[in-house]
């Protein structure tokens, strides 16, 4: 038996160019959806109910909250028709990104390569901040304050930064 | 061939990639060590807090950094080790069998063998059932092993009297079409056979993983003399000092070491 050398093998260069960390990921259409992707789908819907909880938190604490920032910014007295339009466009404001939250968290299970990116892009943002906050101005970050919000990002981040989730969000490029 | 047809070499998005995946590497680190300073300041919580900290650190961090640094350090071509999932050296390539994939499997059936389910939920969920009712899992799954960046195509083993913590199994890769072994010589499949002693901890990602044998040539013997037995057809050729003999370690952190001869197993004359 006879060893029979293809003749149109290429042959390796003696080191390893940098642009081999950025090959296209292999085309697989029927890939099957890898546990990491389903977790960070699942942590994205968690982040969503943490916001309707907080929600409703607002709802029923409001007054004292606002009567914490008037003392904090000097402002006027506060009439309950303040209080109100200020508590509704608060609320507001958390529904529109529970909702973006809760459409993100279904297009990433069901493999959207753009919601995965943006909700990437947003947590990677959330965390610079607190790091920053906490480097450069020493703000606290313990249980009962910006622990719960910033791992829950962290984490999400890890899942959908994960090979296999990146590469079931990209089955379908073509190379 | 015109430039527009070839392959892209590279692609932005997947250097977008890279980024999320350095960045989710190093903020991990970073809530790992709030964890830890979080879990001084609870009380007897904090207990829990280490448990936390465990998990954390073990299957998210350490993954995660030997992942990143691996794909730096280690080679990418065949040293004639298998590497784990973070990319860490894992079991050493100890036999090559010439044929196809249907052949070795119908040699391994008749050798004794119980082709190792795939890895699902469904089977992870059997693993942790069985193990507390003490019942034993003959097609338990074996955890993927990467060479020539594939997980293994099958996985065969055998178990030890109903010990869920003991069993002999062996991993097989088809090889890429056109590919020789160092040296020269042609095969058609490789495969890592090594023998599970205990369940333990890892040395590099303190995750709870199975150790295996140090005399990986038992092992391997063990694999070729029951092909011998089981089919008639099987033809040995041993390559001697393939790789000459070593020391090393796996990706669990077990020592291992071997003389270095590679059987080669012929089942091109199995009929299936």
């Amino acid at each position: 038996m006879t060893p029979t050398a293809p003749d149109n093998h290429e042959k390796r260069p003696s080191y390893e160019p940098v642009t081999r960390l950025l090959q296209p990921i292999a085309r697989d259409p029927h890939m099957r959806r890898p546990a990491a992707t389903v977790a960070g789908a699942g942590l994205v819907l968690l982040s969503a109910i943490v916001g309707i909880a907080s929600m409703a938190d607002l709802a029923t604490h409001w007054g004292s909250i606002a009567d914490d920032l008037v003392l904090d910014l000097d402002a006027a007295e506060l009439t309950p028709d303040i209080i109100n339009a200020s508590l509704a466009a608060v609320l507001a404001v958390v529904g529109v990104t529970v909702v973006i939250e809760m459409v993100c968290a279904l297009l990433i299970f069901r493999g959207s390569n753009l919601a995965r990116v943006a909700v990437m892009t947003v947590a990677v943002l959330s965390i610079s901040t607190t790091f920053a906050g906490w480097w450069a101005r020493d703000q606290e970050i313990t249980l009962l304050t910006t622990l719960p919000v910033l791992a829950l990002n962290i984490l999400v981040l890890l899942a959908l930064s994960s090979r296999s989730a990146a590469a079931y969000a990209r089955r379908n490029e073509k190379r | 061939m015109s430039r527009a047809r070839a392959p892209r070499r590279w692609s932005i998005g997947v250097a977008v990639d890279q980024f999320f995946f350095v960045f989710a590497g190093l903020a991990a680190i970073w809530l790992a060590y709030l964890g830890f300073t979080e879990s001084l300041s609870i009380g007897w919580w904090g207990i829990a807090g280490f448990l936390v900290f465990w998990v954390l650190l073990a299957y998210l961090v350490l993954p995660r950094l030997h992942r990143i640094l691996t794909t730096i350090y280690v080679p990418d071509y065949f040293i004639g080790r298998a590497r784990t999932s973070d990319g860490l050296l894992g079991d050493p390539v100890n036999l090559a069998f010439l044929g196809d994939g249907d052949q070795i499997e119908s040699a391994m059936r008749a050798a004794g063998w119980t082709k190792a389910d795939p890895v699902t939920l469904a089977t992870s969920v059997r693993i942790v059932t069985s193990t507390l009712r003490r019942r034993s899992y003959h097609e338990a799954p074996v955890s993927p092993l990467f060479l020539f960046g594939r997980q293994q195509d099958f996985a065969y083993q055998q178990e030890v009297d109903g010990n869920p913590a003991q069993r002999h199994h062996v991993r097989f890769w088809k090889c890429p079409d056109g590919w020789l072994l160092p040296g020269g010589r042609r095969v058609d499949w490789l495969a890592a056979g090594t023998f599970d002693t205990s369940v333990g901890l890892s040395l590099f990602t303190l995750q709870v993983t199975h150790r295996i044998d140090a005399d990986t040539d038992v092992e391997r013997d063990h694999i070729v003399s029951t092909l011998r037995t089981g089919e008639v057809a099987v033809r040995v050729d041993v390559i001697a000092d393939f790789s000459t003999g070593y020391h090393a370690r796996n990706g669990g952190g077990d020592s291992i070491r071997t003389d270095g001869d590679l059987p080669v197993v012929d089942v091109r004359a199995v009929t299936t």
